[in-house]
């Protein structure tokens, strides 16, 4: 197939727009490898979500390309795509009948033989291990996202697309579940694109990519991208970013 | 999952064999004499055949639609198809067509139903998928369109038609015979299979589309296969003996409680759920004040509407 590096995912120069004639994004370009795990961070609006769809294939690019393994991504059959990639929506329907086990089990769906993975270890990895056999609706917001996420782990994909996962969840959940993820990438060389808008969480990532109105600002680690000039354009805000012996932070001020 | 199928689809036996032996006239099995093996044969079985058929075809074209709408209040009837079915049966009654003996009004609701459902299709359909809010006001507003032409119609007519008419409406299967049986049987197990082909997918679709294409499915591509084995049940259940209400929508809510909602299971248990009750209600209906008969379909929304106001009032077919 003319693929020899390990990119996984790959933009060219596409373009897409829900209007007709209103392009929101525009000859966007940039490739993901694997053993990366990438904060796509912008303010609501900025294309965050536009742009893991266009990436999982749910919307098609109007000119240009995405390419799964170097393949354009709408050439694979549905159940194989399904097998390389999994996505995982930031608006999730809370009020379905199944119970943990039942919604967790659907991640098995693409497979005939079963992955690594078993029901009951991906209930266990977010933490639902005595909530195996609860219902869906009897189960908080932050649990039910997390009863989602182990679906998406039993999947099993090389590469997967989350829209603001950590929206919802306790603080405790949205480290346990940063942690998670790293530790499956390092085990399993997974790749993981995370949509996020809170700036502070963006500065645990080891690789940002910020956006603004469809375009890339800028992509590297925090400490080069996540500057006051750049948060000023893809936010809004002025911002001061300090640091103590745990790290760099964010205190935001609002303009007037 | 397999061991509470398996002791439904005993149950569902047992009742079958009993309503063949009880009715206005009760037959002892032990002692089967002429004129019972006739009654039997050629009254009984084709009846006790044609209402499970029907009953199979709107439990489960029920249970596919409350997920492909993802809508616990859908009904099979709620796309249209069924007013479309009786517009046309009615009209064949009426007028006293026969030009295809006693098949003439089956055939007559089929393509009345076909046609509605190739309509409210094509009502549901942009940007090359369905769009299920649409499918549904697509339904209901078809619906009231055909149900205004319908009561014009008997209004006009006279008295005899009017009351085999009413009688059709309100699901009606002392017309049975045993020609309609092979031809229930091939488009209710056709949609039957293709449905339970697409379980999974039903699944999917509902946690929602983009779910659904991230676990390997199309969403539009899967409705329409869906959509499809709902037209070909229902269809042919309401030609096969009018409009018998209410089991498309309860027996998914019952068989929620039994096994589950995983459409696997949900799908084939509503089936037999449809089964045995439109024939437990047959069996009511023709034999409670015999030799006057009660149409099914009023049986069926006797025990049906009191059970389902007591879900409501539980709360749990609306999930809060």
């Amino acid at each position: 197939m003319g693929h020899s590096d390990n990119t996984i995912l790959e933009f060219r120069e596409v373009a897409f727009s829900y209007t007709r004639g209103n392009g929101f994004i525009e000859a966007l370009s940039f490739s993901i490898k694997t053993g990366e795990f990438i904060g796509l961070l912008g303010a609501n609006g900025s294309g965050k979500s536009t742009i893991l769809k266009l990436g999982s294939g749910i919307l098609k690019a109007s000119s240009g390309d995405v390419r799964l393994w170097g393949r354009p991504i709408h050439s694979y059959r549905h159940k194989d795509r399904a097998k390389l990639l999994s996505y995982l929506p930031q608006i999730l329907d809370m009020n379905i009948p199944f119970t943990v086990e039942e919604l967790v089990g659907m991640g098995l769906y693409p497979y005939d033989t079963p992955p690594e993975l078993n029901i009951d270890q991906a209930i266990e990895m977010v933490g639902l291990g005595e909530h195996r056999t609860t219902p869906l609706k009897n189960l908080s917001g932050g649990e039910r996202r997390r009863a989602y996420i182990a679906m998406t782990l039993l999947q099993g994909a090389g590469l997967l697309l989350l829209d603001e996962p950590l929206a919802n969840l306790d603080i405790k959940y949205q480290i346990e579940l940063l942690r998670l993820l790293r530790d499956l990438r390092a085990r399993r060389d997974i790749a993981i694109v995370m949509a996020l808008h809170d700036i502070n969480m963006a500065l645990q990532f080891e690789k940002i990519m910020l956006i603004r109105q469809g375009r890339i600002l800028g992509t590297g680690t925090p400490e080069v991208i996540l500057t006051r000039d750049s948060i000023r354009e893809a936010f809004d805000i002025e911002v001061e970013i300090k640091r103590d012996s745990e790290g760099p932070y964010m205190m935001y001020q609002i303009i007037s | 999952m397999r061991i509470r199928l398996s002791l439904a689809v005993i149950f569902a036996m047992v009742v079958l064999v009993t309503a063949l032996f009880i009715g206005p006239e009760p037959i002892n099995p032990l002692h089967i004499k002429g004129i019972d093996k006739e009654i039997l044969l050629s009254i009984r079985l084709p009846r006790v055949l044609v209402s499970v058929l029907m009953g199979m075809g709107l439990g489960a074209s029920g249970a596919v639609l409350q997920g492909v709408l993802r809508n616990p209040l859908a009904d099979p009837y709620i796309l249209g198809l069924s007013s479309g079915a009786a517009l046309m049966a009615v009209v064949g009654i009426i007028s006293g067509l026969t030009f295809w003996g006693a098949f003439t009004v089956p055939l007559l609701a089929f393509i009345g139903a076909l046609t509605t459902g190739v309509f409210v299709g094509a009502m549901g359909w942009k940007r090359g998928g369905f769009w299920p809010d649409r499918l549904l006001l697509a339904g209901v507003g078809l619906g009231f369109l055909f149900s205004a032409i319908l009561m014009l119609i008997m209004t006009l007519s006279s008295d005899e038609g009017l009351r085999r008419a009413t009688l059709w409406i309100f699901g009606d299967l002392s017309m049975t015979d045993w020609a309609f049986i092979p031809y229930g049987t091939i488009f209710i197990l056709a949609g039957l299979l293709l449905s339970l082909s697409r379980a999974k997918a039903l699944n999917a679709l509902i946690l929602g589309d983009e779910l659904s294409h991230s676990l390997g499915f199309s969403p539009r591509r899967e409705r329409l296969i869906l959509f499809i084995s709902i037209g070909l049940m229902t269809s042919a259940s309401v030609s096969l003996g009018g409009m018998v209400g209410f089991i498309g929508l309860l027996i998914p809510h019952i068989g929620r409680f039994i096994i589950g909602p995983d459409s696997r299971g949900l799908i084939p248990l509503s089936a037999l759920g449809g089964g045995v009750l439109l024939c437990i209600a047959d069996l009511i209906g023709r034999s409670i004040i015999a030799p006057v008969e009660l149409p099914a379909g009023i049986i069926t929304a006797i025990i049906g509407a009191p059970y389902f106001l007591y879900l409501l009032r539980r709360r749990d077919i609306l999930g809060t």
